[in-house]
């Protein structure tokens, strides 16, 4: 990704932002399947593990020494990332999600997404590379509630009627986990 | 305490009290009598292989750093500053030649031993660096490049403390040419439970697949573990569940790594590694354990291996209601490299965090200990009847053996925390 977003005319970012205004409405609304209908079929769907690194000595004094990449474990390296998946796993999560045996989620529990600072920063012949960050709150029964917080790297299709989720890596802002599962869609 | 140990758990082990998962005392019980006495899981080999190298572990709540000296040997530590307390290691994993305190920069080697007290040249009086190191743990031993380690300096060798477990690791560990590796950094998260939940249903509580995922778990793969599965208890506290799958039946029904998402998704290149390993099973484990396809495994108090999703697994108590669970993904040490990415997938996709399956466990724990924190109820003691006394001794599998709906594992497991806990209260 560059450091700085490309132009866009205000058409294309408003389709950017309605494209993620919809496609939260529809998560947070529990409509998984029309969601689904968004993703391509060759969807990656990644999560990086995030982890407390050691801060490089030799780097020090640069932006290097913080650079963000040093914390994830992507799914090109050797490391162990929290979820490297296809059309196929976000296919049995969403089927997964109507049955009543989904104890963790039965009853259902309420999420409010807020997605934001959606900057497109590469087009390619193939997609659109776009970043946005996200909260998102979430509240299963009881008062236990929780927030995810981090950025999204899309790759999207762009279509007639909108845009295809071709990729997604999800950058969360944790390395100790406090929430009770990162098996959402974000 | 204000209750004797045997109000805890009865005699056969058949009727376990709630006060065993939610008590503040009966927790620091189990830390004097279980954690500062057993063998503790400390990592894997492959994770400090430089020196130099080291990686973060926890003895129950205590952190430790478990790395390997510049001789080349592997030290653990408290993690902690001889001077003020603080924490020297401040990443989850690396290499240095020196853990420095952020507070007065007092330094340290990797191996614990104190290097530099910067404030020294302006006292007369220069203190004993030699007795100012880091707190060792005093024993330190490895087996399979599996490392534990114990602060109870009289314990037995870990080979007799592991005893007959060594056969059921062994059909896993010894598959490979090389053995296994542990992949990056281990998935860590908190869960409002008891430890001991995520470690009993990892010891040989396969029975609540066929209820608690049926959403997932098609009910023929149950099918399969109440036909062909045993459970074992090789030593009481530790357990082995897997399928022995009949001599005829073709490779890929036996194979390691054949259930999950990484073989089912991945290229040809990843079926065709795993039917090699299994077509040089016999001559690695024998031909009985190369038919084993293993399921959970555990080993006292608090480690476990998920053989069918490669993960090992250690439950770290934080209080009688919360742990934090590690969870790292494990591979053949001799895969390349694309095909060890394809096969974490076959833990990830399942279990850790973000685990289609394991959402669903860390709830249940969650809500077991809900159901072990309440009041008036201490006279319905929890039900481990099941299948007592229907387990015995097998032909050719060590241990005691029986199917996996007798709870026996469990009870062994709690005869075992019931004897520790005694002789804890004991020697006070």
């Amino acid at each position: 990704m560059t450091a700085e977003a490309i132009a866009t005319t205000p058409g294309e970012q408003r389709a950017l932002e309605r494209f993620y205004y919809h496609e939260a409405r529809l998560l947070d609304n529990r409509q998984y399947q029309q969601w689904l209908a968004l993703v391509a079929e060759s969807v990656r769907y990644r999560m990086p593990a995030r982890v407390n690194v050691q801060v490089d000595n030799r780097q020090r004094g640069g932006e290097a020494m913080l650079a963000i990449e040093r914390e994830l474990e992507t799914a090109e390296g050797q490391g162990n990332p929290l979820r490297d998946e296809g059309f196929v796993h976000l296919a049995l999560r969403v089927e997964r999600a109507y049955k009543i045996n989904s104890w963790s989620e039965n009853p259902p529990a309420r999420t409010r997404r807020i997605i934001g600072n959606v900057e497109l920063m590469r087009r390619t012949a193939r997609s659109w590379e776009v970043l946005s960050n996200f909260h998102l709150y979430y509240a299963r029964p009881g008062s236990d509630n929780h927030l995810y917080s981090g950025q999204r790297r899309d790759a999207l299709q762009p279509q007639e009627d909108g845009f295809r989720l071709l990729e997604r890596e999800v950058i969360l802002d944790y390395a100790d986990i406090g929430q009770p599962t990162l098996g959402l869609f974000f | 305490m204000d209750f004797a140990i045997d109000e805890l758990v009865n005699e056969d082990a058949s009727l376990i009290s709630r006060r065993c998962w939610s008590d503040a005392q009966v927790y620091e019980l189990e830390k004097r009598g279980i954690f500062g006495r057993a063998w503790l899981f400390l990592g894997h080999v492959s994770q400090i292989r430089e020196p130099g190298d080291f990686v973060q572990a926890y003895m129950c709540e205590t952190p430790v750093i478990l790395a390997r000296g510049e001789d080349g040997a592997i030290h653990a530590n408290i993690n902690s500053c001889t001077h003020r307390g603080l924490p020297v290691c401040r990443a989850d994993h690396g290499n240095t030649r020196r853990f420095i305190c952020p507070y007065h920069n007092w330094a340290y080697a990797v191996d614990g031993s104190l290097q530099a007290i910067p404030q020294e040249s302006e006292v007369r009086n220069k203190p004993d660096k030699s007795t100012l190191g880091l707190k060792r743990v005093p024993r330190v031993e490895s087996w399979r490049g599996l490392v534990f380690g114990s602060f109870n300096v009289q314990i037995e060798p870990l080979e007799d403390y592991l005893g007959d477990m060594r056969f059921y690791l062994d059909a896993f560990l010894q598959r490979f040419p090389d053995g296994i590796e542990f992949l990056g950094a281990p998935h860590r998260w908190v869960i409002n439970a008891n430890w001991k939940l995520p470690v009993e249903n990892q010891l040989g509580d396969v029975n609540h697949g066929a209820f608690l995922h049926s959403a997932i778990i098609p009910r023929e793969a149950q099918t399969a573990i109440e036909q062909l599965g045993y459970s074992v208890v090789p030593r009481p506290g530790h357990g082995a569940t897997f399928r022995l799958m009949p001599e005829d039946s073709p490779w890929e029904d036996v194979a390691w790594g054949m259930e999950g998402m990484g073989a089912i998704f991945g290229a040809a290149d990843v079926r065709e590694y795993l039917a090699e390993v299994q077509a040089r099973a016999g001559e690695r484990v024998g031909e009985l354990r190369a038919r084993m396809k293993g399921l959970t495994y555990g080993v006292y108090p608090n480690l476990s291996f998920l053989w069918s999703n490669t993960s090992f697994k250690v439950s770290h108590p934080r209080g009688p209601g919360k742990v934090e669970y590690w969870s790292w993904a494990v591979v053949p040490a001799d895969a390349p490299d694309a095909i060890k990415r394809a096969l974490r997938t076959n833990y990830s996709s399942f279990f850790g965090p973000a685990g289609i399956l394991e959402q669903e466990d860390s709830e249940v724990w969650t809500q077991q200990f809900i159901g072990s924190d309440i009041d008036f109820a201490d006279d319905r003691p929890y039900f481990y009847g099941l299948g007592l006394g229907e387990e015995g001794p097998h032909p050719q599998l060590p241990g005691l053996v029986s199917v996996t709906a007798n709870e026996f594992y469990a009870r062994h497991f709690f005869r075992r925390w019931r004897d520790d806990l005694r002789a804890a209260e004991a020697r006070r």
